[in-house]
């Protein structure tokens, strides 16, 4: 048994060590990391699947089933211009899967981060060299077996404007080869001037899938599955649906 | 007492070493070009041959289960004894009564070939499994199901070992081990190598039938492959029912309109029916498709403007010289039948 006095003091060392160490956590935490979590919208209306109807900038009423994405590439810029390239990192954000939605990024080695950069879609590379894992896994269903690449973006579901069957409409959007690359690079400017930035949310805003750069009516073209005019349209539309929402600090 | 600590300890070491055995590497199978070959397409590096990997790729090749009522397997359309094409069949039989819309082409020399199917839409030998698996019209299965059905038997958990190192079973070693598994599949002992390796010669109608193949086939039945691996509208008319426009439908060009894959010839002789929807049910069908039947439309191939004139006596050496392109030792050799068989019982077509 230890004198009274030692144990003390023994017990006051452990407290200062564990209480130096959690600093030292949490300082590190704070640069090291950024959450960055996609909030899916339909216009100023957030996205329920199934449930609920939205209209486009056509007045052509819709649900959604499926809503889903490939992240891929992610470059992020701190304010002293370092760059970092997350090569090899490939996700698959699902609406119907909440934890797809938030990335948990390792940003050690940056200050604060002032944009981030990323490719919707999976570059050529991996669409031309086999049968990958994880999230690449073709048994997601973002595969097309026939026609050999990777379905980039998908959002499916049901229309009274469109005159396929069932009223589906049905956007699946890819393309690697030259003139049907579907590919696209989004870049987000995060705008805050003060402390380490923990956390960002992107809205996603479905509505600019129907009408950003090209109008896509759902009466006109409700089936996209191939590579082609039809989904480069698609996603010049869709690479403007991104944008920076709330920004934790 | 001393003896039997020994030899109890030995039993453990013995044991030891057995267990090291066990997990020991797959092992290495090589891969033969034949000579004179050119250099394979096939990326091995990115999937080492072992033994092992064949093996296990053999298997589920010939597992029924990889389909959705477990009664269609790979080598239900891909016959060895056939040259891995179907016997008989003009279009593929699939799941519940359905239909495809190609004749099956033959599996061989695969580590020579880029892209794969009659219109060139799959990039990788690695992926060309996944289409007959999952569409509706052939196994009609999903990978999900194929992967819960072998993690049940314990035989795939240890073969998937042995092949990778673990028991891990997904997509990506499933379709490694069929590609393994069809990479071996080299047809290069026909009487035709063995005329040119110098171990054999032609009979006159053969030594004939060769000139003439020389030339009127060889710009695009090139050897050794005897295909040049392009896609040529040979003037089959289309087919209103199947609406099938071959190339066209994978590169959007109207250029490519009716074009389909120039097949390989070896094997020729037993890989009837014939043509892209096998249409024509024996080579003299061919031969007489292409001197009097042909349609020359638009994208029908420059060297067929008018047509391609064979007589009565060229048809009858081109058909023996086809016959030297079979090699029995290919069709007939038991490391590519299931085990215990000796090429592809006949018991594993059930449609």
């Amino acid at each position: 048994m230890l004198p009274r006095s030692k144990r003390f003091s023994i017990v006051l060392l452990v407290i200062v060590i564990m209480t130096v160490t959690a600093a030292w956590k949490n300082r590190e935490g704070q640069s090291s990391s950024l959450a960055v979590t996609f909030h899916h919208k339909v216009g100023g209306k957030d996205l329920v699947l199934f449930d609920e109807t939205y209209t486009n900038a056509f007045n052509e009423p819709f649900s959604i089933n499926k809503f889903r994405y490939y992240i891929s590439n992610v470059e992020f810029v701190d304010k002293d211009g370092k760059k970092k390239i997350l090569k090899d990192f490939y996700h698959l954000v699902d609406e119907a899967d909440s934890a797809s939605k938030r990335i948990i990024f390792n940003t050690s080695g940056l200050q604060q981060v002032v944009s981030i950069e990323f490719l919707l879609g999976v570059d050529s590379i991996k669409n031309t060299s086999g049968v990958q894992t994880g999230d690449l896994d073709p048994m997601k269903g973002m595969f097309w077996t026939w026609n050999s690449g990777y379905v980039y973006a998908k959002l499916e579901g049901q229309s009274d404007s469109s005159h396929a069957p069932l009223k589906y409409f049905n956007f699946d959007v890819g393309g690697y080869k030259p003139k049907e690359n579907a590919v696209r690079k989004i870049k987000l400017n995060i705008n805050i001037q003060s402390l380490p930035t923990r956390g960002i949310v992107i809205d996603v805003d479905v509505s600019k899938w129907f009408n950003a750069v090209h109008p896509i009516h759902i009466n006109q073209t409700p089936i996209c599955h191939q590579p082609g005019d039809l989904a480069m349209q698609l996603a010049d539309n869709y690479a403007t649906m991104f944008s920076i929402g709330e920004v934790k600090q | 007492m001393k003896a039997i600590k020994a030899i109890s300890l030995l039993l453990c070491l013995t044991l030891i070493g057995a267990g090291f055995i066990a997990v020991s590497k797959p092992k290495k199978l090589k891969f033969v070009v034949p000579k004179g070959w050119p250099k394979p397409l096939y990326d091995f590096k990115s999937n080492p041959l072992t033994q092992e990997g064949f093996e296990l790729g053999r298997k589920l090749f010939y597992d029924e289960r990889l389909s959705k009522d477990s009664t269609i397997s790979c080598a239900s359309c891909h016959q060895q004894f056939a040259a891995f094409t179907t016997y008989d069949h003009n279009l593929s039989h699939g799941f519940n009564n359905s239909l495809t819309t190609r004749n099956a082409p033959s599996l061989q020399n695969l580590a020579w070939q880029g892209d794969f199917m009659a219109d060139g839409g799959i990039n990788h030998l690695d992926l060309q499994p996944l289409a007959p698996m999952t569409a509706p019209n052939e196994m009609g299965e999903s990978i999900e199901s194929i992967i819960i059905k072998l993690k049940r038997d314990s035989s795939y958990r240890t073969m998937f070992k042995a092949a990778f190192g673990d028991g891990t079973i997904n997509t990506q070693r499933i379709t490694k081990a069929l590609s393994q598994f069809m990479l071996m599949l080299v047809s290069s002992n026909s009487k035709y190598d063995k005329v040119m390796r110098g171990e054999d010669s032609f009979n006159l109608p053969q030594r004939l039938g060769y000139e003439i193949f020389q030339k009127k086939c060889n710009s695009c039945h090139t050897g050794p492959m005897f295909t040049d691996y392009s896609f040529r509208n040979n003037g089959i008319p289309l087919d209103k029912v199947l609406n099938d426009y071959g190339r066209m439908k994978i590169t959007h060009d109207k250029n490519d309109s009716l074009k389909f894959r120039v097949p390989s010839l070896r094997n020729v002789a037993v890989t009837a029916p014939y043509g892209h929807d096998g249409r024509f049910f024996s080579l003299s069908n061919v031969m007489e498709h292409y001197r009097n039947k042909m349609t020359v439309g638009p994208t029908t191939d420059t060297l067929f403007k008018n047509r391609l004139p064979l007589s009565n006596f060229e048809i009858g050496q081109l058909t023996a010289f086809l016959y030297t392109l079979t090699d029995t030792s290919f069709l007939n050799n038991p490391l590519f039948a299931p085990l215990g068989y000796y090429t592809t019982p006949s018991f594993m077509h059930n449609h």
